[in-house]
């Protein structure tokens, strides 16, 4: 059972979702709205099958029974639920569990290999900080995405070209990031260099740059 | 060719324990009985160095060095960050003001920040859980919105965990070369 603490009397109606909003699109939506607004709000996810999802973003923080490897990549339905809090006391029992990668791993799912709604074609994003995914495991490949984008402003089809890998993944990436609301848009930076550093011409995995990241990834076989 | 990364943090982080995981050689130390149990409650610490190494090739090694958490050996410090070029730096969150600690420690090798790079591994989350890596995260924003750095939890028992983090450092190293203008691990 949810802890009901902190919650501000008046909360909105649990409304079904639009087909184009259906599965984790509409968490994905809502939640990227939320992460907008100047309010501090709670969110609850009824996800068909599992125990509703605790959401606090005033503390970065969500509360669920189960493990992030058992949330439905296709979930038949999410419902979200939003809440405004009351500023200062958690709607969830603290510490809770670290945000980014529940956003992480909607946002990787929300779209599939369309970018988000919110994405406008021809901007391009930074990250504003270093996404905390350590309970993941993420790839070395993401790894390197991400630090790609840490450093320069790309659209998805550019950070997939310099990271040589599919512009799919580099299009989940970028929608995980929004989702986390971790992004900042630019409309006239430069494009980015699709060839760092000193890379070969070949895109084999193994000769992705010649930098010590890939000689180290030869060496322990990643 | 040779790349040098420190293992900075305070005492009691795991930071001998993390080259020890990475290192391809038996780690050179310099522990001695620690007579500060009140700080870390462990029977030594290092008081010079730690060393190990990974070999990458048979002509390319990255070393490794620990470097005493403890104030009054950071003559040590001096010297060894001219020769680095990036820096882990681990603090231990049962610490009594672990944030605290790490933006003590970015201050003090800012010169090492802005020229190379850093990545936080926070341990020992498993014994106490907050603060959490945002209020790590949040502080860094805070304090230097200009840097990009990893902030992972890690335990520096597991090799993966140390892999994951170095690996994280050196992408953010490379990738700051090629687009941000810093230096480069070639």
């Amino acid at each position: 059972m949810a802890p009901e603490t902190g919650l501000a009397a008046g909360t909105l109606p649990v409304v079904d979702a639009p087909p184009e909003l259906s599965g984790w699109a509409g968490a994905a939506s809502a939640i990227h709205a939320i992460q907008q607004m100047p309010m501090p709000m709670m969110l609850r996810l009824h996800i068909a099958g599992h125990e509703p999802v605790e959401i606090d973003f005033a503390f970065h923080a969500f509360a669920w029974s189960g493990s992030l490897a058992d949330l439905p990549t296709h979930p038949e339905s999410v419902l979200v639920e939003t809440r405004p809090a009351i500023p200062d006391r958690p709607s969830i029992e603290l510490p809770g569990r670290p945000l980014d990668p529940l956003l992480w791993t909607i946002g990787w799912h929300a779209f599939g290999e369309e970018p988000a709604p919110w994405l406008r074609e021809g901007d391009r994003y930074r990250l504003r900080r270093w996404p905390s995914l350590s309970e993941l495991d993420p790839t070395l490949d993401q790894v390197r995405m991400i630090a790609m984008l840490g450093n320069a402003f790309a659209t998805a089809d550019e950070l997939a070209a310099a990271a040589r890998t599919p512009p799919a993944d580099a299009r989940r990436l970028v929608n995980a990031f929004g989702v986390l609301g971790i992004l900042r848009r630019s409309a006239g930076a430069p494009a980015l260099d699709a060839a760092p550093p000193s890379g070969t011409a070949e895109p084999t995995a193994a000769s992705r740059t010649t930098g010590l990241f890939s000689r180290l990834r030869q060496r322990w076989g990643r | 060719m040779e790349h040098v990364i420190l293992f900075a943090g305070p005492m009691g982080a795991g930071k001998t324990t993390a080259i020890r995981s990475l290192s391809d050689i038996k780690v050179v130390g310099t522990e001695a009985a620690n007579t500060d149990r009140e700080t870390a409650d462990k029977p030594t610490t290092t008081v010079a160095l730690d060393y190990g190494e990974i070999h990458v090739s048979e002509d390319e090694k990255v070393r490794l060095y620990g470097i005493p958490g403890q104030r009054r050996f950071d003559f040590m410090w001096r010297i060894l960050r001219e020769r680095a070029a990036g820096m882990v730096l681990l603090v231990h969150n049962d610490a009594p003001d672990p944030v605290g600690a790490m933006s003590e420690f970015l201050l003090e090798f800012a010169d090492l920040c802005e020229r190379g790079g850093v990545a936080i591994g926070v341990t020992r989350m498993d014994v106490r859980p907050g603060p959490t890596l945002t209020d790590y995260t949040d502080v860094l924003e805070r304090e230097r919105p200009d840097l990009m750095v990893p902030v992972l939890a890690v335990d520096p028992r597991d090799r993966g965990n140390m892999e994951m983090l170095l690996m994280s450092l050196i992408a953010n190293i490379e990738m700051r070369a090629v687009y941000g203008g810093a230096g480069a691990l070639t």
